[in-house]
């Protein structure tokens, strides 16, 4: 029953043209995100993340998580919350640490990728013929190994470390983003606004990036929650299959660990990074949902 | 008069939103005859087409709901008969066509599968062959040439126009007692809506079902309808015949909407520069004025309108059939 | 463009995606590759081991005379053999490939299964408690790490209430069973989540139809337009979804592999990983990306014959 759902969100438009200037689309995803309870605890379980990841980062917190505070596999206590590992080392700092690693690599696995995608989804979009026929066989090519090989391979010949985990991932997730910005770009090249920018003389690079961009940009925002979610998760399986983070605590290397603690009952270690992690792509993806609602107007409503 | 078909009284419809619940409809009164077309007219969002959803009792509930009133429809109270027994009316006696004719048609399916269903649906006696019959005839009575080739052919293979011929068919199918028409030429080409408006003339006189026709436009309803209804804000603000409200319209708000349209009689046309316009905006259902819901955008507001006496009603205005919600009616 | 046309276009492009495909695969392990002798043979070896290694491997000849060797492998599935234990490379992928596909297929059977029966319910009662309650239970379950589901089934179910294998594999048609049916469990449970939500976006996408409102102002019931018009027309995408998933199936599940002792496609990987066997890697990848090449495809010509607003444009 779309037309009584559209008129009746009718009445709050006009409500709200009459009570203020029309607000931007910016404006009104904020309103509409700030009014969603979830969202908002989402935001700030993120924004929690990642000021622990920028303290610990900073070295004011967890910096000792080297230390040994006690006996081996020690049991979560009052003065460990999350217990003590094979060396006595608190669970507790080595999460913190884990934490730096994995909001680490999703920021600038993100940021690869959107600039990947950014870059050359524009490009296509906005060039078309041989330039997009190029790009479009480039990401197919990409997208046509799995991801989990072509992961493999470029964690395995960059070396081991945290580097080529962001490289890894960075240079492998940007397809989805450069297929839907293409797609945008496409769509909002000829629209009239860009038209007459180009008429009162804007050269290419100023129509592209002061008139279109702006108007795929959402997309971008939209697909960071959800890159950011793959990173964190593909982290934990190169570590475990030993080409992650070496010589440091990341989630991933803490529930490698468990592999063999489990069985004798030492738990804590992978309920600590399964929660650390679930907590943090819980808020991701339902703060993914929420933008995506309330800044792509196509999907409002469902 | 001729025989009544549909009554509907003082209906009340609601809708939960983000901010609060809003009266969509709220206390509207119509009546549809047999061979006759009601039309209603108003600007988008001013409930006309949540009207016509209560009638085929297709509210989305949730966030829809019926808050009050009745439908009657030959006697019963459309809002009491249970969902299994409404199914077999729906479609059957009173159906509907819609906006949109490109998307109202499902694309998976051929023309004649859809006009098909709701024959095996409703008239279960039907042989598949005489259904197969049925829908040939279905599709030569909405004019579409070479009906047996067309009956197999899918949505997207036909025009806008012979999109809403087949809906047309679709809901004629089974000869309803009903037909509403919501906004059923809005999206199609000038010439293609005269087509459809006269063919609904025509198929109006061959089955002699009452039509209710929804519209923004005047001009339309002047071609089409018999009866027309006036809303504003999800009340009925001016109900007459079609002659008497073209020519007597009382409601300030009528008059605005005749005069802003376009026509080419000279002694108008010379006159004035331009269109006529109503200033203003409709006002949010979530904070309707006290008084009379126009009062803001209206030339001849005066202090009563404000509401010191209350909202303004329905009330009849000189010849029986004449009703207006006003306080300062046009002379 | 007639579809006779657009499917030929369709299958003539996958050649320049396999030349792309290869040489991608080429860049990555022969050109861009740190030296793989040194790592193979480690710090100590003599410039003599190294050079004997490389002529071994190939890996002394002109550079386009290696590509146009992966090249071909592509076409006639001769990928030499293996960097470590020497074996034919064909011959161990042969191998691998049915105790993967003993546990994947039926899992991803059962998970499209539910998943899509799920979806239908959801969408019935969308807005409704119910559809709520999946939507988070969804979420939450794509948020745990798919290690941890697996190391505490096999934990929990296996080691604890010893209710299934920990782990192992026998050849043969009735042996395996035992040790796959917890493989085939955690399977599903990784997919549920990503399927079911899938789903039901499609399901819902086509509620919210015009032609839906149409079908009830027929007068049909829920359930007909469910089932009937609704389910059709989500059929298109959910065929789509379905098919491209496939070349998954082949690839096993590296984790789930490695962690039951399957020796299927996925352990061969990460076996050939942790011995730096490049040309296993190789292999694997111009296979899988073959079958995702062919599957993509076979996906856009289903598309094509399943909906008939492409059919006969």
């Amino acid at each position: 029953m779309k037309s009584t759902a559209v008129e009746a969100s009718n009445y709050s438009d006009t409500k709200g043209k009459k009570a203020q200037k029309p607000k931007s689309l910016w404006g009104h995803a904020w309103t509409q995100l700030s009014r969603d309870k979830v969202a908002m605890l989402s935001l700030t379980i993120f924004a929690l993340y990642t000021l622990v990841a920028f303290l610990s980062v900073t070295g004011l917190i967890a910096s000792d998580w080297k230390n040994e505070v006690g006996l081996s596999y020690g049991v979560p206590s009052r003065d460990h919350w999350f217990g003590l590992d094979i060396f006595g080392r608190s669970v507790f700092a080595k999460t913190i640490k884990g934490t730096e690693v994995a909001m680490s690599v999703g920021f600038v696995v993100a940021t690869i990728s959107a600039c990947i995608g950014i870059i050359f989804g524009s490009f296509a979009g906005f060039y078309g013929g041989k330039i997009d026929e190029l790009i479009v066989w480039f990401y197919t090519v990409v997208s046509s190994v799995p991801n989990i090989m072509l992961v493999m391979a470029i964690a395995l010949i960059s070396g081991k470390g945290i580097h080529s985990v962001y490289l890894a991932l960075g240079l492998t997730t940007w397809v989805n983003l450069c297929r839907l910005i293409r797609a945008e770009v496409i769509r909002h090249k000829d629209r009239e606004y860009v038209q007459a920018a180009a008429a009162i003389g804007g050269g290419d690079f100023r129509k592209l990036f002061k008139h279109v961009l702006p108007n795929v940009f959402h997309i971008v925002i939209i697909n960071f929650t959800l890159t950011f979610q793959i990173a964190i998760k593909s982290e934990v399986i190169l570590s475990y299959l030993g080409l992650g983070v070496q010589g440091r605590p990341s989630w991933g290397v803490m529930i490698n660990d468990a592999k063999l603690e489990l069985a004798r009952g030492y738990w804590w270690q992978l309920a600590a990074a399964t929660f650390a992690m679930f907590f943090v792509l819980l808020a991701l993806n339902i703060l993914g949902d929420a933008l995506r609602d309330s800044l792509d107007p196509k999907l409002k409503g469902k | 008069m001729s025989d009544k078909i549909l009554e509907v009284k003082d209906l009340k419809v609601e809708f939960k939103t983000d901010n609060g619940i809003v009266t969509a409809v709220n206390g509207v009164n119509i009546e549809v005859y047999k061979g006759k077309t009601l039309g209603i007219v108003g600007e988008s969002g001013s409930g006309k087409s949540v009207t016509a959803l209560s009638i085929m009792g297709l509210i989305p509930s949730p966030p829809g709901n019926v808050a009050g009133g009745e439908i009657i429809y030959r006697g019963k109270n459309v809002l009491d008969i249970p969902t299994d027994e409404m199914r077999t009316i729906r479609g059957n006696k009173i159906a509907m066509i819609f906006q949109e004719p490109m998307t109202s048609l499902n694309p998976v399916f051929t023309v004649g599968n859809q006009i098909e269903e709701v024959l095996a649906l409703h008239q279960k006696e039907l042989t598949k062959q005489d259904r197969k019959d049925k829908v040939i005839e279905m599709l030569s009575l909405v004019g579409i040439p070479s009906p047996e080739k067309r009956a197999n052919e899918y949505p997207h293979q036909l025009s806008g126009g012979m999109r809403q011929r087949v809906m047309i068919a679709i809901s004629l199918a089974c000869r309803p007692d009903i037909l509403i028409a919501d906004e059923p030429t809005t999206a199609l080409d000038v010439t293609i809506q005269a087509q459809i408006l006269e063919l609904m003339k025509k198929l109006q006189e061959e089955i002699g079902m009452g039509i209710i026709f929804i519209t923004h436009d005047l001009g339309v309803v002047a071609e089409m309808c018999d009866d027309v209804a006036v809303m504003y804000c999800g009340q009925i603000v001016e109900r007459a015949d079609v002659k008497t409200l073209f020519n007597r319209s009382r409601h300030p708000y009528t008059k605005g909407l005749i005069e802003s349209i376009p026509s080419f009689d000279s002694t108008l046309g010379e006159t004035r520069e331009r269109l006529p316009t109503i200033e203003g905006m409709v006002p949010s259902l979530q904070n309707l004025p006290t008084g009379c819901n126009f009062q803001d955008r209206c030339d001849f507001a005066t202090d009563i309108c404000k509401g010191q006496n209350g909202d303004p009603l329905l009330e009849k205005y000189g010849s029986d059939e004449h009703m207006i919600r006003c306080f300062n009616p046009l002379s | 463009m007639n579809i006779y046309t657009y499917i030929l276009r369709r299958l003539l492009y996958i050649f320049p995606v396999i030349i792309g495909v290869s040489f991608l695969i080429f860049i990555l392990f022969n050109v861009v590759c740190p030296d793989p002798t040194l790592i193979m043979l480690g710090k100590h070896a003599t410039p003599e081991q190294m050079a004997m290694l490389r002529t071994e491997l190939g890996l002394d000849r002109p550079l386009w005379v290696q590509y146009f060797d992966i090249l071909k492998s592509a076409f006639t599935f001769d990928f030499g053999r293996s960097w470590n234990t020497k074996q034919e490379i064909f011959q161990m992928i042969k191998n691998g490939a049915i105790p993967s596909l003993t546990f994947t297929v039926p899992g991803f059977i059962f998970s499209t299964i539910t998943s899509l029966s799920i979806a239908v319910v959801v969408a019935f009662y969308r807005g409704k408690f119910l559809d709520k309650f999946f939507v988070v239970i969804c979420v939450s379950m794509m948020s745990i790490s798919s290690l941890a589901y697996i190391l505490f089934f096999q934990w929990f179910f296996a080691y604890k209430l010893g209710m299934f294998e920990i782990s192992g594999y026998e050849d043969g048609f009735p042996y395996f069973i035992p040790y796959v049916i917890l493989p085939i469990i955690i399977w599903i449970i990784l997919s549920l989540g990503y399927d079911l939500r899938f789903y039901r976006t499609v399901m819902l996408d086509e509620i919210y139809q015009d032609y839906v409102r149409t079908a009830r102002a027929k007068g049909l019931s829920e359930r007909v337009i469910l089932f009937k018009h609704v389910l059709k027309n989500a059929m298109i995408p959910v065929i789509t979804y379905v098919v491209i998933q496939i070349p998954y199936l082949i690839l096993g599940a590296l984790l789930i592999e490695n962690f039951f002792g399957i020796p299927g496609l996925g352990s061969l990987v990460v076996d050939a990983i942790n011995s730096n066997d490049f040309g296993v890697l190789k292999a694997m990848s111009i296979l899988t990306s073959l079958a995702f090449i062919f599957f993509n495809l076979l996906s856009d010509v289903l598309y094509t014959m399943v909906d008939p607003r492409v059919r006969l444009k």
